[in-house]
């Protein structure tokens, strides 16, 4: 808390000064710049388009029998069995019948081009193992766009997705929610307007990394809590100098802005509902503590990932209104991933007002989120659920556009939503079935049947 | 409640038909849609008869059986053999206490069968996905030998492990730190000064070989197979001139770059196992991988294995594995055989046939078996019919009952 007195201390002589002088000539104002490195995305080439005779997964819980999907303007222009012909007239036709159509696959955990293919120990940036906080570092700032990754998940039907930093820290840093188009920079996949994210975790991960040493905290989950609630302290008194300087300011003072700090930013703007918690936390327990958590502080604590055991706290989660994002079965690499089930999502989902997310976290996994949905659905109807397709195809779009923020935009077929949209050569729940053609935005970025529309990146150009 | 009626009807079953198997009474499965992994192909309107634990019968004319169970149409494969994991030497990864492999010290003699632990609960949970015997592979090491392989089957008993010091693993390819040369270079002086020693020991004949010899020289004898890791195409030509020299049974796993040189492989006569989902270049030596290189492999002729190396807790997923092997190229017959007879074949095992006078390792299922849509009807290892019921399970449902009490009640 030391660290903020300076400045506190220059607002207090300021407001005195104040006293003998109201006409002081006020310096500029400082202002944090929210948005340093902006988003250039651009929607590839295109032009209205007509999707025919389709069942399609809208994303809203509906499933339409031989029907049609209308892309004007890189939007979501009507779906449904009965579109007007004026609406249509002039759009390219692309028969869609015996295949399936969903919303673009959303992934809200991945580490793409921070930990990209191949392994090279020169591109493994996705850890900033050096503090417990790293809140002051963006997975932006080690994204690699050539990762070729990136375009075996497109090919997998995966539009958006989220690029965290990884779970080394108690607080590792922000997250960015890319469009998954081909770029050379990273400012030209990254999703317009989408809420930063900020990656916590809780459990095995900290206290390993740090405690193991004996030298740093944490080496409990105590800790780690302890952590937790110092570096919240600290953002609050931040927060706070700031809120002052900024209505000194408005009251026509000459206050002297604090002192930035990259760290209490990024908190600053979890504190203000700006940036969104991404929460690598597996336990039931240590979910409800993080809950609590952000009740102390006075922020939402988000949505929880790798939630193995969100079955356990499934009324919990849904009345605080976190997602859960999960797989359907990684278990037995560490102790808090022991109590897996298969059905975990499906009883995440069960409870009122839920929101279940499958997510991958994996560079192969992220290829197959639909086959991984499959997974939980046979299972879990095997076992007393009554899942639909219709249904769970919310938890890799809708759902996990909801976590991301962006619900607003993607993760639906509804009129005015973004036109992210996937052909499946059959129904997307088989083992057999096949992204055919992947749309962003109304623009065409994958076509199984044509190479022009399968994009190779820089590095596996001319590769032996 | 209906969630529990499943494995409540399973376990009703089990303990029905147990008592009747020990008195050697003969079962009979009708009326099934049998993969038999030979050349018999897919056998329709099938039924097989076994007794003591084999095969005994094959589509009969006449069904004459004790107990008769009928399969209503349903499909009845060879159980699958999972291959090169770690099942039973790995409880939770990262706990070092509960993990059996990786051991530094480890070497050509490294046992797995000494630590293999049936009880595992990745057992019951492999045998959800159709998995009825398995090859365990040994790990670590800081030579490229980490020790050989055994053939466990999983029916949780204490008598599991079926066979000891089968395949020799060796690891080969990039280094962290240091060159490959010098892993391929230790592994021809190994097989050169085991064909020297050989040579001279029968001129002296009373001199008792050292373990590692007997490892040695039953591979230059061709009858002990030796499994190879190595990616990169380089590594791959090496290995098959090794192949030629040594005349030795060997085996190549993972082979990223098998796909460039399937011709050679094929003529070569060398079985690749491989897990069919590696489709990015995971490393500069795996810049090949594809999800078409399982189908390509075999089409040119190569026996393809599919696995899940190195991993002891998602073995259930093999048959994913295969149907995305399909989706992506393979026949359906071989993905069906990669994960049977080939398995069988490659490590010299009496199993994953459905024939006469192999072990009645069987498996129906309610559909296809590659799809996610299907599921176990019923499993059979060694004639005995199987739970398919894990502490996932018994997880699943104590936190779907409902009840006034806290969970810690519900059992």
């Amino acid at each position: 808390m030391s660290k903020f007195a300076p400045s506190l201390t220059v607002i207090a002589m300021s407001v005195a000064l104040l006293g003998c002088n109201q006409t002081q000539k006020q310096d500029p104002q400082v202002t944090i710049n929210k948005n340093p490195y902006p988003s250039t995305y651009q929607a590839l080439p295109r032009s209205a388009t007509l999707l025919t005779n389709a069942t399609v997964l809208t994303g809203k819980g509906e499933k339409l029998e031989q029907a049609n999907v209308l892309m004007v303007d890189g939007k979501i222009k009507a779906v449904g069995t009965n579109i007007a012909d004026e609406l249509v007239a002039g759009a390219t036709v692309i028969d869609a019948t015996d295949m399936w159509i969903t919303p673009g696959i959303i992934d809200v955990h991945s580490h793409l081009g921070v930990y990209p293919s191949p392994s090279a120990d020169a591109h493994s940036d996705g850890n900033e193992v050096t503090n417990p906080n790293t809140a002051e570092v963006w997975a932006e700032h080690s994204v690699w766009p050539q990762d070729p990754a990136f375009n075996r998940a497109r090919e997998g039907g995966v539009t958006t997705l989220q690029i965290l930093p990884g779970s080394a820290n108690l607080i590792g840093g922000r997250g960015v929610t890319l469009k998954n188009t081909p770029s050379t920079t990273m400012q030209g996949m990254k999703f317009p307007d989408a809420p930063y994210g900020l990656k916590m975790a809780c459990g095995e991960n900290p206290k390993g990394a740090y405690g193991r040493k004996q030298t740093v905290a944490p080496m409990t989950r105590m800790g780690n809590m302890a952590g937790y609630r110092q570096a919240f302290i600290e953002a609050t008194e931040y927060k706070l100098a700031w809120d002052k300087y900024e209505a000194d300011y408005a009251a026509g003072l000459n206050p002297k802005a604090p002192e930035r700090d990259l760290t209490y930013d990024t908190l600053k703007g979890v504190l203000e509902g700006e940036i969104l918690i991404h929460n690598h936390c597996y336990k039931a327990e240590e979910m409800a503590m993080m809950v609590d958590l952000g009740k102390e502080f006075n922020y939402h604590s988000g949505t929880f990932h790798h939630a193995i055991e969100g079955y356990k706290i499934a009324d919990l989660l849904a009345e605080n209104g976190n997602c859960a994002a999960m797989w359907p079965d990684w278990w037995g690499f560490k102790m808090e991933a022991n109590d897996m089930i298969v059905e975990n999502v499906a009883m995440v989902d069960a409870v009122k007002n839920s929101c279940a997310v499958v997510h991958s976290d994996s560079s192969t996994t992220i290829q197959r989120l639909n086959q991984e949905t499959a997974k939980i659905m046979y299972s879990a109807n095997q076992h007393g659920f009554n899942l639909t397709e219709e249904h769970v195809i919310s938890w890799i779009t809708s759902n996990a556009a909801k976590s991301l923020g962006i619900a607003g935009k993607t993760g639906s077929l509804e009129a005015g939503k973004n036109a992210d949209v996937v052909i499946w050569n059959g129904n997307p729940f088989s083992v057999y079935a096949q992204a055919d053609k992947v749309f962003i935005d109304g623009a065409k970025v994958f076509d199984r049947q044509d190479d022009a529309y399968r994009a190779k990146s820089d590095f596996m150009l001319g590769q032996q | 409640m209906k969630h529990f009626n499943y494995s409540l009807v399973a376990i009703s079953m089990l303990a029905g038909l147990l008592p009747a198997l020990v008195q050697a009474d003969t079962l009979a499965v009708t009326n099934a849609k049998i993969y038999t992994s030979t050349e018999q192909g897919v056998l329709s309107n099938a039924s097989v008869i076994i007794e003591d634990g084999k095969i005994i019968q094959l589509n009969p004319d006449v069904v004459n059986a004790d107990i008769i169970i009928d399969a209503k149409g349903g499909i009845l494969t060879p159980g699958f053999i999972g291959a090169m994991n770690p099942l039973g030497l790995v409880e939770v990864g990262q706990e070092k206490m509960t993990r059996d492999t990786n051991d530094k010290a480890a070497d050509m003699t490294f046992d797995p069968s000494l630590a293999f632990n049936p009880k595992s609960v990745a057992i019951p949970f492999a045998r959800k996905g159709g998995i009825t015997r398995n090859i365990v592979a040994p790990g670590g090491g800081e030579t490229i030998f980490s020790g050989q392989t055994i053939e466990v089957t999983l029916t949780g008993e204490w008598d599991s492990v079926v066979a000891t010091e089968q395949a020799l693993f060796v690891s080969l390819g990039a280094k962290h730190e240091g060159s490959r040369i010098i892993g391929m270079q230790n592994l021809i002086n190994k097989l050169e000064e085991g064909q020297k020693a050989l040579a001279k020991s029968d001129k002296d004949a009373d001199k008792t070989p050292s373990k590692e010899a007997l490892i040695i020289n039953a591979v230059l004898s061709g009858d002990k197979p030796v499994i190879a890791y190595a990616d990169r195409g380089s590594d791959i030509l090496q290995l098959i001139k090794l192949k030629q020299r040594f005349n030795i049974d060997l085996v190549l796993l993972q082979a990223a770059d098998a796909v460039l040189l399937a011709d050679e492989i094929a003529k070569a006569k060398i079985p690749v196992i491989m897990d069919a989902m590696r489709n990015l270049p995971e490393s500069f030596d795996s810049l090949h991988n594809s999800l078409d290189n399982a189908g390509k492999l075999s089409k040119a002729g190569v026996k393809v294995v599919l696995a899940t190396p190195g991993d002891a807790h998602n073995n259930y997923a093999l048959r994913y594995s295969a149907g995305n092997a399909v989706a992506n190229g393979m026949n359906y017959d071989d993905a069906m055989a990669a994960i049977t007879s080939n398995v069988a074949d490659t490590f010299h095992l009496e199993a994953g046939r459905i024939a006469v006078g192999m072990p009645a390792d069987m498996v129906l299922w309610s559909g296809d078996p590659f799809e996610y849509s299907s599921h176990i009807e019923k499993m059979w290892i060694g004639g005995e019919e199987q739970s398919t019921e894990s502490r996932q399970d018994v997880l699943r449902d104590r936190y779907m009952t409902k009840s006034s009490m806290p969970q810690a009640y519900t059992k």
